[in-house]
């Protein structure tokens, strides 16, 4: 989802309603600014709440998104710039931090130590190779996969699960494939929306994973 | 009153700047959703209240009205369209499907519109994972199919796609500003 102009406007965007929120208490997004909260009408919670839009689905609180490897292959296969089919795609939801301490210890943390979170929201994260992958020497076929995680404060346990087509909360490890450890990198700069996104690398690519003040980066290569 | 506004604007370009060297990329102004059929399958999944088996699934993204007039100024009619925003729409069959009395097999493909103002033609294109409908080709279309266009009174402010079941089979219901279509799908 590369476009610079775009990045640039976004980023605007949301560096001046952090400025703006500081006054009001708001705490918009770039995405969701123009849609107004109505929530008189409950709905089952499995279809994204037909709340408002006059009754159709709105944007997610904690929108989708999707990358890539090779990175921005859309944008190279449209100006026929690509060189043959792409190696791997992630679909994720990314929520926002929100002034919340994201991984911690208590109920209050949206992510506990030492218990699945499912590395987005929503429906569960979906990572597609399309080529036989490689991490951490042991191999995984192409396909698709559901991934999730386990965060400790020094490693983030990354699992790849074959229950595809699911909601993120309910997680089946009898349907688990394989499980990686990664350390865990503390950074000093806040990430507030969670971020997946194939990072470069000399032997493929590292899926780099941030959220709040954690990062990681998982090395596949293929 | 003038150097506030200096000062406003130099924090912005800072801010963003700081924001841009994390090098973390900001959310998209259309983000991506996803509308399965039967509609909400992952959470039916997970509580096992499955009564019909994976259908379809649809991947686009979600642009938003924001004052303007979408068809016919913003989108021009005659023109193709991608159905969404950036990526090109991907829809995915789990089982065989027939439109516009064509047989689909399972996969996944692209999928497109040609908007008119009184008729859609949705088009069902083998190109997969690229970047909207600047690529277009008609040679790789596997199925079009015109639908009437339905004049809604409530706006639909954020673009929307999401499957119905119909009387008839299964419904890809495609909504934006004052306009609805319905693609017949079955299954």
């Amino acid at each position: 989802m590369k476009s610079i102009p775009y990045r640039f406007y976004a980023l605007l965007l949301v560096c001046c309603m952090g400025v703006l929120s500081s006054c009001n208490n708001d705490t918009p997004s770039a995405s969701n600014k123009t849609i107004p909260k109505d929530t008189s009408t409950p709905q089952p919670p499995y279809i994204p709440a037909l709340m408002n839009d006059s009754g159709y689905t709105p944007v997610d609180r904690s929108p989708m998104d999707m990358a890539y490897f090779p990175v921005d292959y859309p944008t190279q296969r449209m100006n026929g710039s690509d060189t043959g089919s792409p190696l791997a795609r992630i679909i994720y939801s990314r929520p926002q931090k929100n002034g919340r301490t994201i991984f911690g210890n208590t109920e209050k943390n949206p992510c506990q130590y030492g218990k699945e979170w499912r590395l987005g929201a929503n429906e569960a994260t979906e990572i597609e190779f399309f080529k036989t992958a490689r991490i951490q020497n042991q191999k995984l076929p192409a396909g698709r996969y559901i991934i999730y995680c386990i965060p400790y404060p020094e490693k983030w346990v990354i699992v790849f699960n074959s229950e595809l087509f699911t909601w993120g909360l309910h997680i089946n490890p009898a349907k688990d494939i394989a499980r990686f450890e990664l350390p865990v990198a503390h950074t000093t700069n806040t990430i507030e929306v969670f971020t997946m996104e194939f990072l470069p690398a000399t032997k493929g690519t590292n899926l780099l994973m941030a959220w709040d003040h954690s990062r990681t980066e998982l090395p596949i290569s293929f | 009153m003038k150097k506030l506004l200096l000062s406003f604007f130099i924090i912005c370009m800072t801010a963003g700047f700081a924001v841009a060297q994390s090098k973390v990329p900001a959310v998209d102004k259309s983000p991506m959703d996803m509308s399965y059929y039967p509609a909400g399958y992952p959470v039916l999944k997970i509580g096992d209240k499955v009564t019909e088996p994976l259908a379809a699934r649809v991947i686009y993204s979600r642009p938003q009205k924001n004052g303007r007039n979408v068809f016919g100024e913003l989108l021009e009619y005659g023109k193709v369209w991608r159905l969404g925003a950036n990526e090109a729409t991907e829809i995915e069959f789990y089982l065989p499907a027939t439109i516009n009395k064509v047989k689909i097999k399972k996969g996944k493909y692209t999928l497109y519109c040609i908007p008119y103002a009184d008729k859609w033609t949705i088009i069902l294109n083998k190109e997969l994972d690229t970047w909207g409908s600047f690529r277009y080709d008609a040679k790789k279309d596997v199925v079009r199919m015109d639908v009437p266009v339905q004049k809604q009174t409530d706006i639909t402010e954020s673009f929307a796609m999401y499957f119905e079941k119909t009387t008839a089979g299964v419904g890809l219901n495609i909504a934006w500003d004052d306009v609805k279509v319905v693609l017949p799908v079955n299954f």
